[in-house]
């Protein structure tokens, strides 16, 4: 963050213009404009972010109208916890990223979920299965769950619990009856694979 | 530690997504501290991340932004984020509620005007039974406090005479009846140190009209006026004149005004 502001032209103490849609902020003073509740900054946050961070909430909860409510609660949060993001510990995006898992975990554990994917797989027939395979393919298709797809088997395995479920290394050991040293190994090494595969 | 191997070992991907232990964690965030190199490495991962994210990005349905805009900002409406199309969906939905309601709400008036039409009668005939009620009671107690106020004189007047009575100084003139009225009796209550004179009516006939009882003090032989008597004032102790040496107390009937000296019978008399 830090050589990225020192780059720009220090814009901060000229007010952005509404007219113009070609307002851009650095990251240091969109994040003191959050922090200050003003409205226009969280619209550009929206218009920049709200695709990425669907994307992200859509690789855990695939419905999408469900993602799009836990999506309108990310946006939420961000908007009235912006206060409790520090810097020193990360990126504003990577802040908002992991707002958005955690959320998109939680409604994929709520009660409401469950129950409503259990009804679900109750009906039979071809056109629940068509359909249902095909939002599958679809979420498997974008942002990381794509390129973990390329991962090996024991790895996508233990990523999809991880991160996409959202387990501690120690459950997952349960589930597989893995080491927990083992677990955690594979899950190292995956996302090293993963930091090469998106760079 | 080697921090080359400790950037190398997964841990800067293990924090940044989330991933990563408490003991992790607080250790990662220790060496990020004071280390550049390890934060240099957690910022290209971050970015990179970010843009693989935002090149990746899918569209976001269109009212949603109006629908958070709407959660945070409750009560104002269409303030600087709206979106035209916010209301699209929203719209054919509206006039099928608000016409149900309506019907609703117009069943419901219509029960209510009923309902309270009935309760008003009902009370209005309630009310003005209450209000007869209320008059009746407050006459009676107006009466009740005038016949209250009276006993309450009466009372102060006798214990005011009780009080007269009592006094230790207080020389007692039983006077009796003479023989043009045997059956008359009163009392003189005559005060030896203030020399005040009280009389008591204990049975006197009603005088005629245009004639008074006059009391006299016989001092050495010599009849006193002592006052008249007035005959609507014989229910306690009457005050006389002041009268300071007496051997006897009489009573005359007088012409109204009373004599200089006594002109008829005596009914009553008493010696101190």
């Amino acid at each position: 963050m830090a050589f990225e502001t020192q780059s720009q032209e220090p814009s901060f103490h000229k007010p952005p213009t509404r007219l113009s849609n070609t307002v851009t902020y650095n990251e240091q003073e969109l994040v003191l404009l959050l922090k200050a509740k003003d409205q226009q900054s969280f619209s550009y946050l929206y218009d920049n972010y709200s695709g990425a961070l669907y994307s992200i909430v859509l690789q855990v909860v695939a419905d999408k109208e469900l993602a799009s409510d836990v999506l309108q609660e990310v946006f939420v949060n961000i908007w009235r916890k912006i206060e409790s993001y520090d810097p020193d510990k990360g990126r504003l995006f990577t802040w908002m990223l992991n707002v958005a898992r955690n959320l998109a975990i939680d409604m994929v554990r709520s009660k409401g979920y469950q129950n409503s994917q259990k009804n679900q797989s109750l009906p039979e027939g071809d056109y629940f299965d068509k359909t249902g395979s095909a939002t599958q393919q679809s979420v498997d298709n974008i942002g990381l769950k794509k390129i973990v797809g390329k991962l090996k088997e024991e790895h996508r395995v233990l990523i999809d619990l991880a991160y996409f479920k959202g387990y501690t290394h120690e459950e997952i050991a349960k589930i597989e009856s893995l080491p927990l040293g083992t677990v955690k190994t594979r899950i190292r090494n995956a996302l090293i694979q993963l930091r090469d595969y998106i760079k | 530690m080697n921090i080359q191997e400790y950037i190398s070992s997964g841990i800067v991907e293990s924090y940044v997504l989330g991933l990563a232990s408490n003991e992790e964690r607080l250790e990662f965030e220790q060496v990020c501290a004071t280390n550049a190199e390890l934060r240099q490495a957690r910022e290209a991962f971050e970015i990179s991340l970010e843009q693989h994210a935002l090149a990746n990005a899918v569209p976001v349905p269109a009212e949603l932004k109006q629908k958070i805009w709407n959660q945070i900002n409750p009560g104002i409406e269409g303030a600087t984020v709206v979106s035209i199309q916010a209301d699209k969906k929203q719209q054919p939905l509206a006039p099928v509620r608000s016409i149900s309601f309506s019907k609703l709400l117009a069943a419901a008036s219509v029960i209510l005007l009923v309902g309270s039409t009935l309760l008003n009668f009902y009370f209005y005939n309630q009310y003005k039974l209450s209000v007869a009620k209320l008059d009746e009671l407050i006459a009676s107690n107006q009466q009740m406090a005038i016949s209250n106020t009276a006993t309450q004189a009466k009372l102060q007047q006798y214990e005011i005479a009780l009080n007269i009575i009592k006094d230790t100084n207080m020389a007692v003139v039983a006077m009796k009846g003479q023989p043009i009225a045997p059956q008359s009796a009163t009392t003189v209550y005559w005060n030896k140190q203030t020399k005040d004179v009280y009389l008591l009516v204990n049975g006197l006939p009603q005088p005629a009209a245009g004639k008074q009882y006059q009391l006299w003090a016989i001092v050495d032989g010599v009849p006193v006026d002592a006052g008249m008597l007035n005959m609507n004032e014989t229910n306690g102790l009457v005050k006389m004149k002041n009268i300071p040496k007496a051997q006897a107390f009489a009573i005359t009937l007088e012409n109204a005004g009373g004599s200089k000296t006594p002109t008829m019978p005596i009914y009553v008399v008493g010696k101190t």
